[in-house]
């Protein structure tokens, strides 16, 4: 608990510095731009990610006491960082104007300001990125319980039919994840790789002379990726902390642990496949560690 | 059938490996750049051509704005024209007129300013100075940095990138070759002959090298307008006067010329 503690406390730093450099950077005479002079903190910050993500070791999902352990330290690091870092960019990508809708930022100084803060979201959001794609190839089993089944629409309406009131369905155990949070995941996964690819390209744009085509091609699909990021962000929010019924695992993305209960009521089936692991293999004693944090 | 090679490493140890030379490298590199790169002087190409105006013609018609905007958007707007015509009518001639182009600067700020390459030298193309629309972020840092008032770079509100003059080389809505080896579509338009190209570099001491007298005797004193900068001289070739009619003052010596 201590350890999560002093990483939490490194994050919420890290984040009050990026943004006061961003700041002061815009406010000085001529405006520094960080992605014209930081351009080589964002190659950094994939590597920082996937550095950080060799040398954590996870912690499986584990029944303690009346608790069940859902997210381990790692998945919190995560999926906030790449989630802040995520809402930081569509709030300022949106404000600086992209597609069809018109650029808020106005004058130099203001274009600079949000500019620079739209940097040092990229900065958390490749780190937490990274980081989790790190994480899921040195265990696939994390990214093949987020995959969609060949039962995913039928289950998803039977899902909220019954949220609805219907009494008609019946739904067989729920895994880890339901089935419209696995579909939601492919466009995640989809809109993130267009995002970073095609973001590398535009930044790219900042230290070489990359053709005008190839930017253009980048910049109008980085624009459309921001579509999809924004109907995925907006759809997780909503349906992950906005419904009341949501709430235990919101929680559960800062404590990372569901009651006993919960998992019975809702993942059925996932509390039966920790408690089959749990008797084959005993249940490690400490929370996941990024070592040298 | 082969054997599976056994290494003395994981795929962890593999991938932290990787991620901690990725690291190692870039930080040698950004740091390595910062303390060891010295200053990198740019030597930017003078450009091959440039727009020079003689305000004192110009009557205020606005047709050059008009054509400007035309050539390159394909509408007529004024507000998106790259020369600029301010009117002010308390300032009093010769200044109720002006005529403010870009001036192809020698050591273009707008260029040095631009984060991403947008605003660049046309090597190509005679050394213009010139935007890649496609590149530009918006920053409007170029339009920040020119040092002339009104800046000589302006915001495309409808387009929504930075924009200036190109010596017309990119003029979709134009068939007519421009660029400095061709034609303006401002100075084909003139009316008065106000606005003009020359290859030869203007004098960079103020905005005088820009501003020409371009009034002639056998063309612009034929209207009856005097000929030099302070408005006294009347040309030679001043229009014939109804047969009888004494002119208010003599040629070449005082005043505007007034028309019998």
């Amino acid at each position: 608990m201590k350890r999560r503690g002093l990483i939490v406390g490194v994050a919420v730093g890290a984040v009050a510095v990026a943004l006061a450099f961003a700041v002061k950077a815009a406010s000085v005479d001529g405006a520094q731009l960080l992605f014209n002079s930081g351009a080589w903190a964002i190659l950094l910050a994939p590597f920082v990610g996937v550095f950080a993500g060799a040398l954590t070791k996870r912690v499986d999902p584990h029944v303690e006491g009346q608790k069940v352990l859902r997210h381990d330290g790692a998945a919190i690091l995560e999926h906030w960082t790449h989630g802040l870092g995520t809402a930081a960019l569509l709030v300022t990508g949106i404000l600086l104007g992209f597609l069809f809708v018109p650029r808020q930022a106005f004058g130099p100084a203001t274009a600079a300001l949000i500019t620079n803060l739209h940097f040092a979201a990229v900065i958390f959001f490749l780190f937490g990125t990274f980081y989790w794609a790190t994480n899921t190839l040195l265990a696939t089993k994390r990214f093949k319980e987020h995959l969609p089944t060949k039962n995913a629409i039928p289950y998803t309406v039977r899902h909220y039919g019954l949220l609805l009131g219907s009494k008609k369905y019946t739904m067989p155990p729920e895994e880890k994840y339901f089935e419209s949070e696995r579909m939601a995941f492919i466009l995640a996964v989809l809109a993130t790789g267009l995002v970073v690819i095609t973001g590398f390209v535009k930044v790219a744009a900042h230290a070489w002379n990359v053709p005008g085509a190839i930017v253009g091609a980048a910049t109008f699909t980085h624009d459309v990726s921001t579509i999809l990021m924004l109907a995925f962000f907006l759809a997780h929010v909503f349906f992950a902390a906005v419904l009341p019924m949501s709430w235990p695992m919101l929680r559960s993305m800062f404590t990372g642990t569901v009651s006993l209960e919960h998992a019975k009521a809702e993942h059925a089936g996932w509390l039966a496949t920790i408690r089959k692991a749990d008797q084959e293999t005993p249940v490690p004693a400490v929370v996941s560690t990024v070592k040298g944090a | 059938m082969s054997e599976m090679v056994k290494t003395d490493y994981s795929r962890r140890q593999f991938i932290a490996g990787m991620g901690g030379l990725g690291i190692g490298a870039i930080l040698t590199g950004a740091i390595g750049g910062t303390l060891l790169r010295p200053d990198r002087a740019m030597a930017i190409p003078a450009s091959k051509g440039y727009i020079v105006v003689d305000t004192k013609k110009c009557s205020g018609c606005y047709s050059c704005e008009l054509m400007c905007s035309l050539v390159h958007e394909g509408k007529e707007n004024l507000n998106l024209s790259r020369i600029q015509v301010i009117n002010d009518s308390f300032a009093g001639f010769p200044n109720d007129l002006m005529q403010f182009q870009c001036r192809q600067c020698p050591s273009p700020a707008c260029v040095q300013a631009c984060p991403t390459g947008a605003m660049h030298v046309d090597t190509e193309n005679g050394n213009i100075r010139t935007v890649d629309a496609s590149k530009c972020i918006g920053c409007e840092r170029c339009i920040n940095a020119c040092p002339f008032t009104p800046s000589r770079v302006q915001w495309n509100n409808e387009a929504k990138h930075a924009q200036k003059c190109d010596l017309c080389q990119v003029t979709p809505f134009w068939s007519e070759k421009g660029g400095f080896e061709g034609k303006q579509a401002c100075v084909e338009v003139c009316p008065n002959k106000a606005v003009a190209l020359t290859h030869t570099i203007p004098s960079q001491t103020g905005d005088g090298g820009y501003q020409l007298n371009m009034r002639t005797e056998k063309g612009w004193a034929k209207l009856g307008f005097p000929i030099d900068d302070a408005g006294l001289v009347i040309g030679d070739n001043s229009l014939p006067m109804t047969k009888g009619a004494e002119p208010s003052h003599p040629a070449g010596k005082t005043g505007y010329f007034t028309k019998p």
